[in-house]
Order: C-alpha cells, then sequence, then structure tokens
C-alpha cells in the first residue's frame, strides 16, 4: 500500500517537473520565435529604409535625365537650380567616358568618375546593362561629417549618367514625410507595432494603429532610452514596458530618428500555454495509465503475497493441529499405587517434533513403558506417531509373555507396510515385572535411558536390539533385560534433552544429564520420586538453553519400581461361617503387619460388611480373599472375590443419617462406613467375579 | 462375643466384650428380645468392645426404638473405633452416649 502511494506521488512529482519543463522549453521556443522576427523585422528594416530612400532618389534622377534630355555641359547655377528644384545636395552629369560634364559643385566638372573607386562604380551604368544604382549613406570626400548617399541614374543607351546625392541632414527633414506612412501600416506579428520618434524631441512620426492616440512623444510610450538595458544597435534585444504592455523590443538610430520595433512575447507565450496544456493532458494521460497499471499489478502482488500468507497460516494450522494430536494421546493420568511410581512429559517444540510416551498395565503384574521419537511433523506425523503408539500396545497386549522385542519386531513389519512419507520412528519399550522388579526391554534406534540407584553413579543402558522402526522390513529385534530393587528409577528421553543448545549452539549432552540426576537422586532415598526427577531434568535443560528457541520436542519419563508386593490369598465357602472364618484369616494376616488398633478394627468391620453382603445376597458358592501389603505407601488393599451374581455394592445409595430415630432403617449403613473409613474402594466384574477391593493406608 | 448381664430392678447393664458384627449381633439381638420385658433403664457397657459393624447397628437402633418407648437407654465407655462409626451413621445423634 506504502510503494503504491509512493508510486504516485513520484508520479505527480514526475508530472509537476515535466511540464515545468515543457514551460521552460516552450518560454525559451518563444524567446526564440520573438528574437527571429525581431531579427527578421530589423532587416526588413533596414532594406524597406535604404530602398525608399533609393526609390525616392531614383525618382529624382529618373526625372533630372528627363529633364536635361542628353548628356551635355550645364553650368553650376543651372544644376543648383534644379537641385534645388528637387531638394537634393548634389547632381552630377557624366558622359560615357566618365568625364563629369556638369555639377552642381564648381569643383568637380573636367574630374572623372573612373579616377575615384566610390565614382567608378557608377560607371557600370553606361555599360546600358543596368539603369539605376544606388550606394549607402557615406561620409563625404570633402567633409568628412557630411553623410551622404548617392544614385546614379543611365541616359538611354549608356550614353552617361545622372548621379544624385542628398546629405543625411537634408533626410532628416524629408523623414517624416516619406517614412512615416510606412510605419503606421507595418505589421510586426500580429501584435507587435513600429515606433519611429525623433531623435532630439522625441516626437513621435509614427504611431502604431493600437496605440493610435495614446501618445504623441517617445516619453509618453514608456521607452526609456537611457535604460542600462537599451541598446540601440538593431542586434540587441530589451525589455521595454510600452503602452503598458511588456514588449522584446530592438531599437536602431536612422536618419535622426528613433526606430523601434516592439513585440509583447505574450504574444508567443499564447502558444506556450496551449503547448503546455496540450502535454498537460498528454502527461495526464500517460502518467495516469501507469500509475493505475501500477496499482494494479501491485494489487495483484498484495494478493499474490496473501495467497501466501494464507498458505503458510494454512501450513502453521496443520502443524498446530499435528501438535493437538500429538498432545492429546499422550496419557496424563499417572497410576500411583504400591508397585510403581510414574511421570513423564513432554515440552513440544514450534517447529519439528513427534515425540510421545506412553505407560499402561499388560496385568496385574506388568507394567508397560515407552518412549518415542516419530520423524514427521504435521498431521502426517502426527497420525503416524498414533499409528505406531495403538500398534506398539495391541502388539505388547497381544504377546503372550509380553516380550517387547517380539512386539516391536511386529510393529516394524506392519509400519513397513505402509510408509509412503518415509517416517521413522526411535523407540525404547520396556516391561516391568511388578512382583520381582525385573525389567525386559527393546530398544529400536533410541537413546539409552539410565538406572539409577539412591546415592550412587547412574548406569546407561547402552544396549540397542536394533535399527529404528519403519526403515526396514524384516528386521528382528532383541530383548534384554535389567532389574530394580525397590526404589530404583529407570530414566528414559529423547534426543530433545541431550540435544538441546544453548545461545552459543552448545549440546546440553549425557554428561549434564547424569549430572543434573545424579544430583536429583541425592536426596533422602523416600524423597526421590519420578515427577521430581522429571521437574528437575526439564529445569535443567530450561536454565542451559536460556533464551535459545527450543530445536525440538523434550521428552523424559521416569519409572520407579517400589519393590515386590506381599500377596496372600485364601479360599472360602460361601456359607455362614465365611464371615467369621475370614474374618479370623484378616485378623491373622494383620498380625505380620504393624497397624494401629482402629486401622485392624476398621478393616475388620469392611471385611465384615463385604462378606456378609455376598453371603447374605449373591448367591455365590466360594469367596476368594486376598490381602496384599505394599510399602509405599504403607498400607493393605483386601479384595473380596466371589462367583455369585453380578452386583455392584458401590451403586447402594448412601442412606440419610440425619432423620429421626423412628424413621432409621439399617439398610446401607455397611457401605457408608467402607467408604467412609477406607482409602480406596473399587469393584469390578471379571472372569465371572464380583471382585470388591478396598484399602487402607497406614498411618 | 461374650455378654455379661446385670439386672437391678427395672435396670439392665449388658457389658458386650469382644466384636458386634454379623456372626454376633443375632446373640445380643436374642437376648434383647427376652430381656426387655419390664426394664426401664437399659444400660451398654462397651468397656471391652473391639468394635461393631451395620449388623451391630441395626441390633442397637431396634433397642432405641424399643427403649425410647418404655425407658432410657445408655452407652458407657465407647471407644474410639466404635464412637466413628456411631458419628459416620449419624447414631450419635439419637443414642445417648455417657
Amino acid at each position: 500500500m506504502k510503494r503504491r502511494w509512493f508510486i504516485a506521488i513520484a508520479a505527480l512529482i514526475l508530472y509537476v517537473a515535466m511540464l515545468l519543463a515543457t514551460w521552460d522549453v516552450s518560454t525559451q521556443r518563444a524567446d526564440r520565435q520573438t528574437q527571429s522576427m525581431l531579427d527578421y523585422a530589423m532587416l526588413d528594416l533596414d532594406s524597406t529604409l535604404n530602398g525608399s530612400i533609393d526609390t525616392m532618389l531614383m525618382h529624382v534622377g529618373e526625372s533630372i535625365v528627363k529633364d536635361l534630355g542628353q548628356v551635355g555641359p550645364h553650368s553650376v547655377e543651372e544644376m543648383q537650380g534644379i537641385a534645388e528644384q528637387y531638394d537634393v545636395d548634389e547632381i552630377n552629369l557624366v558622359d560615357r567616358t566618365g568625364r563629369n560634364l556638369a555639377s552642381t559643385d564648381a569643383r568637380l566638372p573636367e574630374t572623372n568618375f573612373n579616377d575615384k573607386p566610390r565614382s567608378k562604380e557608377f560607371m557600370i551604368l553606361t555599360e546600358g546593362k543596368r539603369l539605376a544604382l544606388s550606394q549607402p549613406f557615406r561620409p563625404g570626400a570633402h567633409n568628412p561629417d557630411v553623410h551622404r548617399k548617392y544614385v546614379g541614374v543611365a541616359f538611354p543607351n549608356g550614353a552617361g549618367l545622372v548621379q544624385v546625392g542628398i546629405d543625411e541632414t537634408r533626410l532628416v527633414q524629408k523623414f517624416p514625410a516619406i517614412m512615416g506612412f510606412i510605419f503606421d501600416a507595418w505589421l510586426l506579428g500580429e501584435h507587435g507595432f513600429f515606433l519611429c520618434a525623433d531623435l532630439e524631441d522625441g516626437h513621435l512620426i509614427s504611431n502604431p494603429a493600437r496605440h493610435r492616440d495614446e501618445a504623441t512623444n517617445l516619453a509618453e510610450t514608456g521607452y526609456n532610452p537611457n535604460s542600462p538595458f537599451v541598446k540601440e544597435d538593431a542586434k540587441t534585444t530589451f525589455r521595454q514596458c510600452l503602452f503598458g504592455e511588456i514588449c522584446d523590443c530592438r531599437a536602431v538610430i536612422f536618419c535622426g530618428h528613433r526606430i523601434i520595433a516592439a513585440l509583447p512575447p505574450a504574444e508567443y507565450y499564447t502558444t506556450r500555454t496551449l503547448y503546455t496544456l496540450v502535454m498537460a493532458v498528454v502527461l495526464a494521460f500517460v502518467l495516469g495509465l501507469f500509475v493505475m497499471l501500477f496499482w494494479r499489478i501491485d494489487n495483484d502482488a498484495a494478493r499474490i503475497q496473501a495467497f501466501y500468507a494464507a498458505e503458510a497460516e494454512k501450513a502453521a494450522v496443520e502443524l498446530e493441529l499435528g501438535r493437538t494430536i500429538q498432545m492429546s494421546v499422550l496419557p496424563t493420568d499417572f497410576p500411583d499405587n504400591e508397585h510403581f511410581r510414574i511421570a513423564a512429559s513432554m515440552t513440544p517444540a514450534r517447529e519439528v517434533g513427534g515425540d510421545f510416551y506412553d505407560f499402561f498395565a499388560l496385568d496385574e503384574t506388568h507394567q508397560a513403558f515407552l518412549v518415542a521419537d516419530v520423524s514427521g511433523k504435521g498431521i502426517t506425523g502426527a497420525l503416524y506417531m498414533m499409528n505406531a503408539r495403538t500398534l506398539i500396545k495391541d502388539m505388547l497386549l497381544a504377546e503372550p509373555t509380553f516380550n517387547p522385542a517380539t512386539a516391536l519386531t511386529q510393529v516394524n513389519a506392519e509400519l513397513c507396510r505402509n510408509n509412503p512419507a518415509e517416517m521413522f520412528i526411535t523407540a525404547w519399550v520396556g516391561v516391568l515385572d511388578l512382583e520381582n522388579g525385573r525389567i525386559a526391554f527393546a530398544n529400536a534406534g533410541h537413546n539409552p535411558p539410565l538406572r539409577l540407584r539412591n546415592k550412587e553413579l547412574p548406569e546407561w543402558l547402552r544396549e540397542r536390539s536394533g535399527c529404528p522402526l519403519a526403515c526396514f522390513e524384516k528386521v528382528n529385534y532383541r530383548l534384554f533385560e535389567t532389574a530394580l530393587a525397590a526404589g530404583e528409577m529407570l530414566f528414559l528421553y529423547t534426543d530433545g534433552v541431550t540435544e538441546a543448545m544453548d545461545p552459543e549452539g552448545n549440546l546440553y549432552g549425557e554428561g549434564r544429564l547424569a549430572t543434573t540426576l545424579v544430583g536429583a537422586v541425592s536426596g533422602e532415598p523416600d524423597a526421590v520420586t519420578p515427577s521430581g526427577l522429571d521437574q528437575a531434568v526439564r529445569a535443567s535443560v530450561r536454565l542451559f538453553a536460556d533464551d535459545a528457541p527450543q530445536a525440538d520436542d523434550l521428552t523424559v519419563l521416569a519409572i520407579q519400581y517400589l519393590g515386590a508386593v506381599e500377596r496372600y490369598m485364601r479360599t472360602f465357602s460361601c456359607n455362614d461361617k465365611a464371615v467369621s472364618s475370614t474374618a479370623e484369616y484378616l485378623t491373622a494376616m494383620l498380625e505380620k503387619c504393624n497397624c494401629s488398633e482402629m486401622e485392624r478394627s476398621q478393616l475388620l468391620i469392611a471385611l465384615d460388611e463385604v462378606v456378609s453382603n455376598v453371603v447374605r445376597c449373591s448367591n455365590a458358592s466360594g469367596i476368594a480373599l486376598e490381602v496384599r501389603f505394599s510399602r509405599a505407601p504403607r498400607g493393605v488393599t483386601v479384595s473380596v472375590s466371589d462367583d455369585g451374581k453380578p452386583f455392584n455394592p458401590l451403586y447402594v445409595p448412601e442412606p440419610d443419617t440425619k432423620v429421626p430415630l423412628e424413621e432409621r432403617t439399617p439398610g446401607g449403613l455397611g457401605i457408608l462406613l467402607l467408604r467412609k473409613t477406607m482409602d480406596d474402594l473399587n469393584y469390578r466384574y471379571a472372569h465371572g467375579c464380583n471382585i470388591l477391593s478396598f484399602r487402607k493406608n497406614f498411618a | 462375643m461374650n455378654i455379661t448381664k446385670t439386672l437391678g430392678g427395672t435396670s439392665l447393664t449388658l457389658a458386650l466384650e469382644g466384636r458386634l458384627d454379623t456372626t454376633s449381633s443375632p446373640q445380643l439381638e436374642t437376648l434383647l428380645a427376652t430381656e426387655l420385658d419390664g426394664v426401664t433403664s437399659l444400660v451398654f457397657d462397651f468397656a471391652n468392645l473391639d468394635y461393631l459393624s451395620s449388623a451391630g447397628l441395626r441390633v442397637l437402633l431396634s433397642a432405641q426404638k424399643r427403649m425410647s418407648r418404655q425407658g432410657t437407654m445408655k452407652l458407657r465407655n465407647v471407644n474410639a473405633t466404635v464412637k466413628e462409626v456411631f458419628d459416620i451413621t449419624g447414631f450419635t445423634e439419637f443414642l445417648t452416649i455417657e
């Protein structure tokens, strides 16, 4: 948008500049036209003035020739009489040989015209080819102050000639009469005019038609001969304000008169205005067209830019969508039980990524956990990730021995079957046996996890069972095993941790990770938890990276084994004795642990309620009692199973304990007691059995 | 469960020992059904009672209903476990616990 206005303003400036240039060129052109007009006028003036005088003198000469009739001698007085009659200063009569036969000047007879160059020129008239010859004013032969002009006229057949001379002073007197009318009728351009004034008194002998009655004297026209600009040499143009109008002028002094040619430049400037106007229209059209064209192109460019921006936005949305899918499948409900503790987190990077973690129970004693890194991103990557995640889970669940290596082999084969985007996945999959802490694991090209023992150096599990998933179809992943003692942890992560960079581009690396973990597990053994580890590592990476952008997803998973669980189990017949016999069994079991009198009583009440309920309502044949002790948290879980009709006692509505005595009924009080005194209460129906378990944590 | 009866005029004291649960409450129920005629003051001594379950509560509820009509009923030496059970079930509202 900015660019468009810039171009428009540039075009406007160009427009104005070109108009000014046009104006200037037109002005110069007009000035040149004025100049040439004046040049021409001055030439014309010169020839007209001289021509008029010549013509007049030739007429005089012809008349004298006619009067004299033939070539012959005449007295000086006779000649002077003729001169007086024709109002000229000198007359000479010359014969064919150049001999001066008669003259108004007594000194001249008997001289020869051939003797002097100036007079000799006239002898051409005796050759019979020309009838007349004129010479300009020149200083006189006897008196140089007197400027005299000669005209010669031939006698018929070249018998001789008459030369007539006139002095400038005489002509000055005759000038108004001869010339005055010429100037009045003489046009100079359309509005130009000539002024002719007496050199002495400034009296105007001419007056242009346009200003006929405005002035009789040159002074009244506004002409100032004393102005420093005025040069009356017929060649220099100067400006004067004549009759209130600026005029380009040339002036010349001729025959005692000042002759001024004046041309108002406005006349040519009219052309200039017209020319500029035409130019203005044409330029406006051309530049307007250009600007419009540019706007159009720029508009298109903006649209293209907007299109690409929208595309980029779409890509960002897709990336975001993929991210949302990725985040949505990560489990965030971390089980809190007596067997193990687990914590995991995934901090997504802005651009690249595709990490995921997962954990799920395979059965009551086997817990699977894994971290993986998918090479793709966006929706494609996210969907591929989901696919891989489901496959791993399905294959592990379907695998009879929960062998993660076999599961990965099958997952790999399945992933390879349909992988058009050529993505691949690194994964570390472990299966924890809750009864003994053993971990079976398989590693498909993933970073080695660390095994953490309290106050000991962490140990890298560098065993690698094969290449990443989805690379090669026929890969058999190998199985490895390790074991965790009670309280020990396994720490899994993705390369987003070790390859995190600080602003200088240094990698976080395995060394720092190990150091951080050592620091994290150096506290009180009981206080070291997977979530604490997770937070410690993430905080350390964040501190290291400072403000550097996170290049890759950062995933960590920590699992802590809490030790083997003590389990005791016995089955009872479902009859009237079951209540007391199960109570005896539980009493005996509780002898093994250190619990308070009240905790013991509450457990026995709970058992009484559950078993009596089963005996009374379920129509079952047998009852199985399972007692499990756990260390962290310390407590006991009692499960009562029966093969009676399915019935969930937890659905029994809670009784109203506020009603008066008379309205109170004993129903529902048993479940109420269970709910209020136990820390966990759980019912499920599986394998044809009702299984109700309740847990009490010991103080 | 052992029950020790002490009868003085119209006042009956029952000292319970052990657990008042599903197994033992019928014993108390039977006893109450026969012994309460003409009794205006019934006293339970829970000094040696470990705990009671909802079955025991049911017997106590029925005894309280009857004694409300013909006299008074009191509970003595109630331990913390039993007191909690009474609290949870709202029995504290109508039982007289000394």
